[in-house]
């Protein structure tokens, strides 16, 4: 199949690169080329048919009208279109649309087929082409006002590459430069409660207005609950009575911030009512289960009350919640904050206080008090709560058992050779053979450049590889592990590297949230787009990168809305000589204090 | 060494520009040579034009880059590239000394940008962190903090960071012909013998600002008594100053907002004398010579910016809490309606009269003002004398020993006679001895240094030396009589710079010996035995 000459004159002068993949992209037999009896060519792809099949023309006009009125009443200037099919559709709204038109069509096979049988050269020099379905920074970036369209043929095709190319271009379009204002909820204890404050973190970190409601304090009072000496009924009673009280705070500071998002941690205390109003009030309600929903089942009550869930769990957890909620689901791994789990540099008392061979942290469930009784023989610590009664591994654990801060922690995945890293269980003798989410405790110690040997879980390999992390399959294969890699700190040291390179090109907590944004913000576009754009840090380095000032810049997300609060924030815990761009950014931040937050005020 | 190009940057109102002036003239003794120019705001640069002295006048338009900050977004970068602009412009004339009279962080990240040689006022490390250069900058700064003790007038401490000396200075400001026929028909219709008394009715701030029933009480008896009224102030103030001369009746001319900056000069060069409260105006007619009455409430103080010549006449509120801290925002500011028309009438009328002897008699019955006549010290300082039968108070006996010890510790002054006071002297001996102790320790972490010792000791001195500092700053929080020398000794140690631990521990010695020398003074000023001296005589004792 040959590209037509006047095509490919323009892609070579346009798209050199697009050119050479597009010429040689293979044609699948699924792919069924027709003519109407006008002489229009169509396609069919796996018995979908990208146009109608004897009035394309008419099809891609009816498809354009719409598709122009949305972009006129959402006032964009650039129009990203996901599926290009034979291209009817697009040069119809080229048609009715002046501003920019971005094609994104991921599947290089169909630029040859629409290529190849259509004259499609204006068009061409028309739009912008897109092969990727993730968009660039800058594409994503290139304009103000962009609304993102889904060309629906394409995306009933099979596969999900198209409707990911549009949820991640709708999420870039709007998120980038939109500030947002959301709450974060955490929980009043548990495994979930450090993940909120992560979470706000690099919320804030990515530019947005960020309200973290830490509950930790009310968990005091949840225990003292205890001390009425109530009847079990009772007690429920008390302690649901105890959640209406937190999830009717929660309520009045959403009436106080107004937040466009509210993002509730697992086990956060937002009753069903809670969160009903807390709709009422307009906010997005946002959910990240981080728990295993197996173990915590209390979302079958609030599920259907969120508008987005986000799970650590896919498959079999997301067909359970589709029976109780008709919230956008979504599968969205732990992660880790580099600036707590890092790697650090230990005195020598510190190594000797902390370090050992092999090391566990972490609280002490049935199936690792079964486990861990195979490597007693090693020189072998355990770090964490929970682990009264546990008979002969009493003498390996520290501290009697105290529960441990989480920078002591970090020094103990420092000190240690080999971090055992087993999932929890209350229900298996040493593995899950089933286990499928992955703990945050994986890519903490992957944030800290510390080698470990784990428990292999379904979800793990898209994540890390066996080159980055020991997996073991058995409690066996994860004591033999164990031994080979403190045998071979040749291979140990660098494996932790990769994982450490690995974990923060991929699996900070910043990347997960702004790929929940991207969701959020994407499905929610027209909600979003009306908001004022914020002059994003992107947009001014695309105008000024040179120097100092572009290096200066180039250390915040381009995201992050270019605002002296921002910019400045990070120059007081920096240490050594101020460039001149931090300089001159404190002397206005300086100028702002002194003459201009009172006029704002 | 005399300096080829000095800049002074003074980015405050017009009345701080006016005092600018004698430092000027000072430096314009120790640098005959300079080139001289001043970086000052737009909207009251045109006042430098007519300071003699000055070579050049830059000016800085804080309203457009305020208003690039305001809108944000992309107009942010248009405020960077205005400072980018500004500072390549400044560093293009590569000066060799600068004096920042504008004390904020501000100014110090700026001068800290400008990076030049000999920097004398707030600046910045390259860390970062703020520093203060040269010690009356440093006194400055900390009386600003405890201005109850404030001894020196604004203008002596500019003077001072120019280089002191050169003798007597006073403000300036060159009156042009232009001027004087632009506003010689403002007055024109006041019949001739007849006197001008001027009212400055605004003020920066609402709290400066004397209430405009009083004026009208003060503007109804000079009329009365045969004086011509003329009303001056700002355009923001023309609906106040319409109000008093409507109430005021007969014999007052409304001349507010009908003059620039230039011919406010030449009309406060025509009137006989000026009713302000501590403003602008108020070191603009200082500059052209015509006496001023000045009323001093809220945050005025009329030892630091009274007006600097001799002979005028300050009314001081009484109130307890007077002078306000400048960071403050007072709720209750009843010292404004303290000060009463009819005694700043009789004070007007005895000034014009020049009758000292009035004002001395007025000042001795007048309860809810103290009065003051300016003038200067043989060093050729400012200074605020009392006026009438009045006792001292404690505070005043604080200042005025502070005055003494400071010329001493920073001029080599000899010490005065001390005089009996009421005042605790107590705290003063403990902060000597603190600092001898500092002395001392600072003394052998040079010596161990010299001697290489190891790590350990260096840092057991330096957490010795941080608990006694603490110690230091919290007899200064407990006593306020001795805060501003902690507050100095405080400033002296931030702006230690450099890497050299036995330079650093030298320098930190002579702060401690300063320290030890300034409460030591203090104490045998204010009539007590120092705490040396009491050792000596214990000494003789065993």
């Amino acid at each position: 199949m040959i590209l037509r000459e006047e095509n490919r004159r323009v892609l070579e002068a346009r798209a050199p690169a697009l050119l050479s993949t597009i010429a040689v992209a293979e044609v699948p037999a699924s792919f069924q080329l027709g003519t109407t009896a006008a002489g229009a060519p169509t396609l069919a792809i796996g018995g979908v048919p990208l146009h109608h099949p004897r009035d394309p023309h008419g099809d891609g006009v009816r498809w354009a009208r719409g598709a122009a009125e949305r972009l006129a009443a959402a006032g964009a200037v650039r129009a990203v279109v996901v599926g290009l099919g034979l291209g009817y559709h697009v040069e119809a709204l080229a048609e009715r649309f002046a501003g920019t038109i971005v094609v994104v069509e991921p599947d290089p096979a169909v630029w040859r087929v629409a290529l190849a049988s259509r004259d499609l050269a204006g068009l061409l020099e028309r739009v912008q082409i897109e092969l990727e379905p993730d968009p660039s920074e800058d594409a994503a970036t290139g304009a103000q006002r962009t609304r993102v369209l889904g060309y629906a043929p394409s995306l009933l095709l099979p596969g999900d590459a198209y409707r990911r190319a549009l949820t991640a271009w709708r999420g870039s379009a709007a998120r980038l430069g939109v500030r947002l204002k959301i709450l974060v909820v955490s929980p009043m204890y548990g495994g979930s409660w450090p993940i909120a404050g992560y979470t706000a973190r690099a919320l804030a970190a990515l530019g947005h207005e960020t309200v973290f409601l830490d509950l930790a304090a009310f968990h005091d009072g949840y225990r003292a609950l205890e001390r009425f000496g109530t009847r079990r009924a009772r007690r429920g009673a008390l302690e649901r009575s105890y959640a209406d009280v937190l999830g009717a705070g929660v309520v009045g500071a959403v009436e106080a911030h107004e937040p466009d998002i509210v993002l509730a941690l697992a086990q956060a205390p937002l009753t069903p009512a809670a969160l009903q109003e807390i709709g009422r009030l307009g906010a997005v309600r946002v959910m990240w289960f981080v728990e295993d929903f197996r173990v915590l089942t209390y979302w079958r009550e609030v599920a259907g009350h969120y508008d987005y869930f986000f799970t650590i769990q896919d498959g079999e957890c997301h067909d359970a919640l589709r029976g109780v909620s008709g919230a956008h689901l979504d599968y969205l791994p732990c992660a880790f904050d580099p600036d707590v789990h890092r790697p650090l540099s230990l005195t020598a008392e510190e190594q000797e206080e902390y370090g050992g061979d092999v090391a566990f942290v972490g609280a002490g469930y049935r199936n690792r008090r079964l486990a861990f009784r195979r490597f007693l023989d090693l020189d072998f610590r355990i770090w964490g709560s929970d682990w009264g009664g546990a008979g002969d591994l009493a003498r390996v654990i520290q501290r009697d058992g105290d529960r441990m801060s989480t920078e002591e922690s970090v020094r103990v995945f420092n000190a240690a050779k080999v971090n055992l890293n087993l999932h929890s269980s209350t229900y298996h003798d040493e593995m899950d053979p089933r286990g499928d989410f992955v703990n945050p405790r994986t890519f903490e110690l992957a944030g800290c450049g510390a080698f470990q040997v784990t428990d292999g879980r379904a979800l793990l390999p898209p994540l890390f590889d066996g080159g980055e992390l020991a997996i073991a399959s058995s409690i066996s294969e994860m004591r033999a592990l164990t031994e080979h890699y403190l045998a071979h700190p040749e291979e140990r040291i660098p494996m932790a590297g990769r994982a450490r390179r690995r974990a923060l090109a991929e699996h900070t907590y910043r990347q997960r949230l702004q790929r929940l944004l991207a969701t959020v913000v994407g499905r929610e576009q027209d909600r979003f787009l009306g908001r004022a754009r914020t002059t994003t840090v992107g947009d001014v380095l695309r105008q000024r990168s040179e120097g100092a000032f572009g290096e200066f810049l180039a250390q915040f997300p381009p995201a992050l809305p270019f605002t002296l609060d921002g910019l400045v924030a990070s120059i007081p815990d920096r240490e050594g000589a101020l460039s001149e761009p931090e300089a001159i950014f404190l002397f206005l931040h300086q100028f702002d204090e002194l003459y201009l937050r009172e006029i704002r005020a | 060494m005399s300096a080829r190009r000095i800049l002074i940057v003074n980015l405050t109102r017009f009345g701080d520009l006016l005092q600018t002036a004698p430092a000027v003239a000072t430096l314009r003794v120790h640098h005959p040579e300079a080139e001289i120019a001043i970086l000052a705001e737009r909207n009251f640069a045109d006042v430098c034009d007519a300071i003699p002295g000055l070579d050049r006048v830059i000016r800085v338009d804080l309203d457009r880059l305020g208003g690039l900050m305001l809108k944000g977004g992309a107009a942010l970068l248009d405020g960077y590239r205005y400072v980018e602009e500004l500072l390549e412009e400044l560093r293009g004339q590569t000066y060799d000394m600068a004096l920042n009279f504008s004390s904020s962080r501000m100014t110090a990240v700026f001068m800290g940008l400008l990076a030049i040689p000999d920097v004398r006022g707030w600046s910045m490390t390259d860390d970062g962190l703020r520093v203060i250069h040269h010690p009356w900058a440093r006194l400055f700064a900390s009386m600003c903090l405890n201005r109850r003790f404030a001894c020196f007038n604004l203008v002596d401490y500019y003077r001072a960071m120019a280089g002191g000396g050169a003798g007597r200075q006073q403000l300036r400001y060159d009156v042009t012909e232009a001027a004087r026929a632009a506003v010689a028909p403002l007055l024109a219709h006041v019949p001739a013998g007849r006197r001008v008394v001027a009212f400055q009715l605004g003020a920066s701030r609402e709290i400066r600002q004397w209430p405009a029933e009083a004026f009208v009480s003060l503007g109804r008896t000079l009329a009365h008594n045969g004086y011509e009224v003329a009303l001056i102030g700002g355009r923001g103030d023309c609906g106040l100053a319409a109000a008093v001369a409507r109430e005021i009746g007969d014999g007052v001319t409304d001349l507010c907002g009908k003059t620039k900056v230039a011919e406010l000069g030449a009309l406060l060069d025509r009137v006989d004398a000026l009713v302000t409260g501590d403003t602008g105006p108020m070191h603009m007619a200082v500059a052209v010579g015509t006496p001023v009455i000045g009323l001093f409430f809220g945050p005025a103080s009329p030892f630091d910016t009274g007006p600097y010549s001799e002979d005028n006449v300050l009314l001081h509120a009484t109130a307890p809490c007077a002078p306000c801290d400048h960071n403050v925002t007072c709720l209750q500011p009843f010292c404004r309606t303290e000060i009463d028309a009819e005694t700043v009438a009789a004070a007007v009328v005895a000034r014009l009269a020049n009758d000292w002897t009035a004002l001395d008699r007025l000042a001795t019955v007048t309860r809810t003002a103290r009065l003051y006549r300016t003038g200067f010290d043989g060093d050729g300082r400012y200074e605020c004398s009392v006026l009438g039968q009045r006792p001292p108070r404690p505070d005043d006996e604080v200042r005025r020993a502070y005055r003494d010890m400071w010329c001493v510790l920073l001029d080599k002054a000899r010490v005065p006679s001390g005089v009996a006071t009421s005042v605790d002297r107590a705290p003063f001996a403990a902060l000597e001895r603190l600092a001898h102790e500092g002395e001392t320790l600072a003394s052998e972490l040079r010596t161990a240094v010299k001697r290489r010792a190891p790590i350990e000791v260096i840092e057991r001195f330096g957490r010795e030396v941080e608990v006694l500092d603490r110690a230091i700053i919290e007899q200064g929080g407990m006593h306020p009589d001795v805060a501003v020398l902690t507050q100095m000794f405080k400033f002296g140690k931030e702006s230690l710079e450099g890497n050299d631990i036995a330079l650093l521990a030298e320098l930190t010695r002579r702060l401690y010996h300063d320290l030890a020398r300034g409460a030591e003074t203090m104490t045998s000023l204010l009539g007590g035995t120092t705490y040396a001296e009491r050792e000596d005589h214990a000494h003789l004792h065993q």
